[in-house]
């Protein structure tokens, strides 16, 4: 049996809204597997990002449990949680969100400073990593020198320098044109492939979705569909 | 080099900082008053007290002070008014038990002339037999060139800022003359820390009273109690003799004396100006206050307008203590850029004014910098920096990542 990443079990998220309460989630469980490519699907509202979070450790359930690597989240210190997320998940965000201040090598080793990895070991990775997603004539290059589809590979990049377990990608491709989409979803299958690594998309694009080995469709904060697929060639 | 995760973080807050220039730069200013403020007006205070020590200590600890007036806002009422020990006063002084000598210090401006040149100047009288010795060995006062004028030979002690701003080239051996009556110069005074008193000439007591017309008083009467008596028991006695003297010739409105030592002028010295100090701080301080409120309306928009980046930094791994670290550090870095400057600014203006009191003739201040007050101006703005960051500084590390990638999507 392969082993689950993350586990969620009879998870809730309320919200409340003056006197409204609101459930985004609603007794979801799930569990996603070690090195699998799972893609979170459903209209807006439905409760994606909710989940996501509650996936990436953004976010605490108000009820039910999120296990990371065994550990129940909940049961972490702020800061436990944040070395612990910041070791094990890599974010790619569908508005890229480089720091604007930095180059592209300072956005990439930004992890590894928090986990204390050594200068000359944390600049040599990310070159290298920059280098592998094509942007190593890029490297000292801000935010503001670079293309949409360059600044997605930079933020790609640093969602593996601290050669996590898991990438999780929301809306990777929403702000792309197709062919840099392509080559964004093209790296993140390679990450998968090459490296065994989990990967999870929230996407609307069925096409994007055809490169996930399990689909979760959600739908009024409840999973409708957790299916797994064999993948399809694009 | 590896300086660690706490240099790492220093370089993103100097980068945040940068990328505000403007804003940062302003916030800075602020920063840059308070401090001015304080550094310029301690140093000039601390330069004017310890002149002011300086001369008090050179007259020594065993003298005594007779001024008319009962306390010190009389005495100062007293001096600007012109009022005066009488001849009665003084011969009342000296009559008195365990006084050993008694110094008159009258003083007149009149016109001075020197090789075709005439200025105002301040002329004071003594009584070389009686005040040369304690003059010297009492009071601190020395000749740079010459010595001290014999009583009876027409000769003049100048102070060592009348060869030099005054009568530019006069030595010893040259002539003054005063209301038609010629002076030799027999000696220049060594600085005594004065303005006003580098720049006097000093006559014998009798040829002051003939050249000015001051017959009668002094202002002040300096007292050598004989080293018998008890300081304090001579100051009690002056007292009764003054009292006991005024009450015969005017009864129930005597005038009041006051009679204090050199240390009693040194603490009274000191007290007043430890008042004005704290009175100095406390307003500069506000100043800087002002400036630390700047320090965290600038991080607080700081926190609003970065709450995504610091979203960011939370999902990949940032831990509280490192969000608050990093805006401590822009917070901090910002009261010791402003300190620095500050400080520097102090210092110059500080120095100005001294150098401004070197060239007019009227006023004389020195500025005292020392190591203790550039570390207090750079540790208490270092101090406001870190203060004034701290609660935006704790907001920022306590957002959620969640609500702070949320925020503005």
């Amino acid at each position: 049996m392969v082993e689950a990443i993350i586990k969620l079990e009879n998870v809730w998220k309320t919200y409340q809204l003056d006197k409204v309460e609101i459930s985004a989630l609603r007794g979801v469980s799930l569990e996603i597997a070690l090195g699998g490519f799972v893609s979170i699907m459903g209209p807006s509202g439905s409760g994606k990002s909710t989940l996501l979070n509650m996936i990436g450790c953004l976010d605490i359930p108000t009820k039910g449990i999120v296990f990371l690597g065994g550990k129940d989240i909940a049961r972490l210190s702020e800061d436990e949680l944040a070395y612990l997320r910041g070791k094990t998940i890599g974010f790619v965000f569908q508005e890229f969100n480089i720091l604007p201040n930095l180059t592209a090598l300072e956005n990439v080793t930004l992890p590894m400073v928090f986990q204390a990895v050594p200068l000359k070991e944390r600049e040599e990775r990310a070159k290298e990593i920059l280098s592998s997603v094509g942007l190593a004539n890029r490297i000292f290059h801000r935010s503001t020198e670079l293309s949409g589809g360059e600044r997605q590979r930079v933020a790609i990049a640093r969602a593996f320098s601290n050669n996590p377990e898991m990438v999780i990608a929301d809306e990777p491709t929403g702000n792309l044109d197709s062919v840099s989409g392509k080559k964004i979803m093209e790296i993140l299958s390679n990450f998968h492939q090459k490296q065994g690594k989990t990967v999870v998309v929230v996407t609307h694009d069925p096409n994007i979705a055809g490169y996930s080995e399990q689909i979760i469709n959600i739908h009024d904060g409840q999973i409708v569909v957790n299916g797994k697929k064999e993948k399809q060639a694009l | 080099m590896n300086i660690g995760p706490i240099g790492e973080y220093f370089n993103l807050a100097l980068r945040n900082l940068k990328s505000r220039q403007l804003r940062s730069w302003l916030t800075i200013f602020g920063i840059v008053i308070g401090v001015f403020l304080i550094i310029s007006l301690i140093s000039l205070s601390e330069g004017l007290q310890d002149t002011i020590m300086t001369q008090l200590r050179m007259m020594g600890g065993d003298l005594i002070f007779v001024m008319p007036g009962g306390d010190f806002g009389d005495i100062m009422t007293a001096m600007i008014g012109g009022v005066e020990l009488s001849n009665t006063d003084i011969r009342a002084i000296e009559r008195t038990r365990g006084v050993e000598q008694v110094v008159i210090f009258p003083y007149a401006t009149e016109v001075v002339r020197h090789e075709g040149a005439a200025k105002m100047i301040l002329l004071a009288g003594i009584d070389w037999n009686r005040a040369t010795k304690v003059m010297k060995e009492d009071m601190g006062y020395q000749t740079t060139e010459g010595d001290f004028p014999r009583t009876g030979r027409r000769e003049a002690l100048i102070g060592n800022l009348v060869p030099k701003d005054i009568f530019p080239g006069i030595k010893v051996g040259d002539e003054i003359t005063v209301k038609g009556r010629k002076f030799q110069v027999s000696g220049i005074l060594m600085s005594v820390g004065s303005k006003q008193d580098d720049s006097m000439i000093i006559l014998d007591l009798d040829d002051f009273r003939s050249v000015t017309g001051k017959r009668e008083g002094s202002p002040m009467a300096i007292v050598k109690p004989n080293p018998d008596f008890n300081i304090d028991d001579v100051v009690k006695n002056i007292r009764a003799s003054l009292e006991e003297s005024g009450r015969r010739r005017a009864g129930d409105d005597a005038p009041m004396f006051s009679v204090i030592t050199s240390e009693t002028v040194s603490d009274m010295v000191g007290n007043i100006m430890g008042v004005l100090q704290v009175i100095i701080i406390a307003f500069a301080s506000i100043a800087l206050i002002v400036g630390g409120i700047g320090i965290m309306n600038t991080m607080y928009t700081s926190v609003r307008e970065r709450t995504r980046e610091i979203g960011i930094m939370k999902a990949v791994g940032a831990k509280n203590s490192a969000i608050l670290t990093i805006f401590l550090f822009e917070s901090a870095i910002i009261g010791l850029i402003g300190g620095i400057g500050g400080t520097l600014l102090g210092i110059i203006l500080a120095k100005a004014i001294e150098m401004y009191g070197n060239i007019h003739p009227m006023f004389y201040i020195s500025a005292s910098i020392t190591p203790g007050l550039i570390i207090f101006g750079l540790t208490f703005s270092l101090l406001v920096g870190c203060l004034s960051g701290f609660f935006p500084a704790r907001r920022a590390a306590q957002l959620k990542p969640v609500d702070a990638l949320r925020r503005f999507e």
